[in-house]
Parts: C-alpha cells; structure tokens; sequence
C-alpha cells in the first residue's frame, strides 16, 4: 500500500467527481489517471497476472466513464470504482476457469536465476543480490496471496494494500460488515500459516523488514 | 468478566476501526488475555511482511477511452433553458393577445392599444359628417378660394401696367439724353484723335527723314571711299600687268633682233651659217 498524501487528496477531490458526474471528459480522464495505478495493481495482487490485471483496469475505467452520471453521492465513489474492479475481476476469473489452456506468461519461473523476471528486471544500479532477494520474496507473497480463497483475497487486498476501511469494503462487495470482518480474520491467520510454514520467521527475514 | 470479542471485533481493533467504547474492553481483554495479544503480534508481523509486495508501476493510457458521444444532454444546457424560457414566454403573449383580441395601431402620432374590434368606433367617429357636406364644403372652399386669388391677381396686373409706364416714360428721356450726350461728345473725340495723330505722323515722318537721310550720307560716304579704294587698286595691277606686258614686248624684241642679226649674219656668211645650224641644233 503506498498511497502518498496527494494520492489521498485527489482521491478525495469531491469536485473532480462531480465534474466528472455532469459528463466532463477531462475530469474523468483525470480520474482514470489518479485511480489507474491503484486499480490495476489491485487486479495484479489477485490475478498476479499483467494481462488481466491491464484487461480489468480498462474494463473498470470504460465502465466509469459510462456510469458515473448514475453514482449518487461522490463520498462513495471508492466503494462504488472499486465495486466495478472486483466485478470485472471475477468476470475474468469465469473465462480463466473455463478456459483451460494455460498461457507461456503464466508458468512461473519459480526460483531460478535465468528467470524473464531476472532478466526484465530494470533496477540494474542497485545491489544484484539485493534485488533477488526482494523479487523472491515478492514471489513468495503473492504466491501465498493466490492461496487464499478469492473471497479472502479481495478483502485481504483492500484493507492491506488499498487502505480501504471495512465499511467500504463491506460497501464494494455488498456485503455486511462483519462478513469483511470475518474473510480478513481468517484470510490473516491463513497468511500466518503460510508464512510458518515458509520458515518466514522475525528471526529468518527481520534484517529485510 | 466473561466478555470476549469475536473475529470480527479482534479484526476491527487490530486495523483501530473501533468505537473508543469497544476498544477499551478489548484492552482490557487483552490485557487479562496474553495469549491473544500475542496472536495479534503475529498478525502485527504478518502484517509487515505482507507491505513488502510492492506495487507494480504503470503508466495510465492517456486517453480516455470513450465511446465518442458525450452523455451530457442539450436540455440540461444552461443556454438552452434560458432560450426555451424566453420562447415559452413570447409564446404564450402570443397566445394570450390572440385570445383577448389585443390590437394596436400607430397613425398620426396617436398609439392605440386595445381589446376586441375597434370597427365600430370608427364608423361612430365618421358618422357625423356626411359625403354631400363634405362635398359642400370643399365646394364653397374652393370658389372663396378662386375669389381671392383672382382679386389678388387683377390688383397685382393692374399696380404692374402702371409702374412699367412710368419706368418706360422715365427711361426714354433719359435714354435720348444719354444718346445726344454721347454722339456729341464722340464728334469732339474724333476730332481731337485724328489731329493728334496727324501731328504724330508728321513728328515721326521728320524724324525718320532726319534719321535716314543722316545714314544716306554716311552710307553713300563709305560708298564712294570703297568704289575710290577699288579703283586705285585695279589701276595698280593694270599697271603691273601692262609693265608685265611691255617686258615681254621688250625681251621679244630683243630676241627677234638678235634672231634677225643672226640670219643676216648667216646670210652674210653662209659657211658660218652651217656651223652656226649646227651649232644652233
């Protein structure tokens, strides 16, 4: 989660939203651009797939732009964006079950050095190692991610990475609060599971925290 | 104290989006229970390991990708409203005068508005004169009319015959005095002018004379030096031509005697005379 102070005002611009609302297409272009990043790194979390993740941010945004005349208060348009990710989400989480094939970008490289990552890498100043390090250990996370169920996954993604409060949560799922409540408590003790059992201990990595 | 928080209120609490109330009881929950705020450690290091997924950097398209059709309909357009408000309104002013009859008319400097026919007023307003006596009214205005202005007319003929006679008895004696005045005065003008003229001619006529006779004799002068000068000079070369001629004359004769004493001298000696051929040839 790194949303920074501007990021939070933007994303808090009432005006923006509103223009937005009457139909201006410079406000909503201006949306996409502050709520792209943030959409499509949700899409990446749960899908761990670039693809899908670009499929489901121009989905999310071309259906904004269609529906926001429809949105009735601004102070829910978090709720209500992030209400059309998770939609476009599992919609493409339909055609992934029933397509079975299986794409060359999805057969991960695993832990090897020859890896396409390794090599896509564009942080070639710092420190090689160093950057192994934090790549396996970003592969280590989203792998234990995409252990979840999907329906932990979505709010795990929300509160821990989006910042999303649980009645927002609550609000883009359209479910209670305490159902949220309940997916993230056991979607938290599964990661901790996940992490024992990759011997992920303060002990193993708290040099990297 | 038998109170224990469910999932749901541990979850709430560990993210702090708990009401004060119900934050302190889980404090103190905690506080009597080790063991679960332990367990809220390990999520609190969960936690920190799970923040070291980054984000994915990405650069949003930058266009918007529409469907080229703005939702935005003309009747919500400011300008819009306001011109249909204004076109409702004439409209129904419209309506309204048709219905109530309203007429307006503008003749004379006289604005007329009103409701319904206005026929009948005018037709009241004309009512009290009719055509014969309008007709007897432009009659006699015409004839007083015709009266005045032929009383004016003969008045101002007869003061004009009147005034021209006296202009023209008044203008003919004076136009026989001023004929007499000026044929006299031309008699004495004439007079004068051509005995002035004849002594100017004659002044001119001596002077010329004096002139050209002054110029005759300086001319004539010149002439008769000239004509002397021409003469002396062709004297000078008969002269020499005659001295020229008489040399001649002088050496012929010479010659011619001392030829003829030659021949007589060879006749004389004619055995010198071959010798003397000879010689000669």
């Amino acid at each position: 989660m790194s949303l920074t102070l501007p990021d939070i005002s933007t994303m808090h611009a009432d005006h923006l939203i509103a223009q937005a609302r009457e139909g201006d297409r410079n406000a909503q272009g201006k949306l996409m651009q502050v709520w792209y990043k943030r959409i499509y790194n949700f899409s990446y979390k749960f899908f761990y797939d670039h693809d899908l993740a670009m499929e489901v941010a121009q989905k999310t945004f071309i259906s904004m732009h269609r529906n926001i005349s429809n949105l009735q208060d601004s102070g829910r348009f978090r709720s209500w964006l992030y209400t059309i990710a998770v939609n476009s989400c599992r919609e493409e989480l339909r055609k992934k079950k029933n397509n079975r094939s299986v794409s060359l970008n999805e057969m991960r490289p695993g832990e090897k050095e020859e890896s396409y990552q390794w090599e896509a890498t564009g942080v070639r100043r710092e420190d090689p190692e160093k950057v192994l390090r934090q790549n396996e250990l970003s592969d280590l996370l989203q792998n234990c991610l995409m252990q979840l169920s999907e329906e932990q996954r979505e709010v795990v993604i929300m509160k821990e990475y989006e910042g999303l409060k649980f009645r927002e949560i609550a609000e883009a799922l359209n479910i209670s609060e305490n159902t949220v409540k309940s997916r993230m408590y056991y979607g938290l003790e599964a990661l901790k599971r996940m992490l024992e059992r990759k011997k992920i201990t303060k002990e193993t990595i708290g040099y990297e925290l | 104290m038998n109170y224990k928080p469910d999932e749901a209120t541990l979850v709430a609490y560990f993210y702090r989006e708990l009401e004060p109330a119900e934050y302190e009881k889980v404090e103190r929950y905690l506080a009597q229970n080790p063991e679960e705020r332990r367990r809220l450690g390990e999520w609190s290091f969960t936690n920190k390991v799970m923040a070291g997924l980054p984000d994915k950097e990405v650069i949003a398209p930058p266009i918007f990708l529409g469907d080229g059709v703005s939702h935005r309909s003309i009747w919500n357009e400011k300008y819009f409203r306001m011109t249909l408000g204004i076109a409702a309104s004439l409209l129904f002013l419209l309506v309204a005068s048709w219905m109530l009859g309203l007429s307006a008319s503008y003749s004379q400097g006289e604005l007329k508005i009103g409701f319904g026919s206005r026929e009948k007023t005018q037709i009241e307003s004309v009512s009290a004169l009719t055509e014969d006596r309008v007709n007897e009214m432009i009659q006699s205005s015409l004839v007083k009319n015709t009266d005045q202005v032929q009383g004016a007319w003969s008045e101002g003929r007869q003061s004009l015959e009147q005034s021209m006679q006296k202009n023209l008895v008044a203008n003919s004696a004076k136009v026989d005095r001023f004929v007499q005045s000026a044929s006299t005065a031309n008699q004495e003008q004439v007079r004068n002018f051509v005995s002035q003229m004849q002594n100017d001619n004659l002044k001119l006529m001596k002077e010329y004379m004096q002139l050209s006779a002054a110029g005759q004799k300086e001319y004539i002068g010149g002439l008769m030096v000239d004509f002397s000068k021409y003469l002396q000079e062709q004297r000078k070369q008969d002269l020499q031509l005659f001295q020229v001629r008489m040399n001649n004359i002088e050496e012929n004769t010479d010659q011619l005697k001392q030829e003829t004493s030659q021949i007589l001298t060879s006749l004389i000696n004619p055995g010198s005379t071959a010798g003397n051929n000879t010689r000669r040839n």
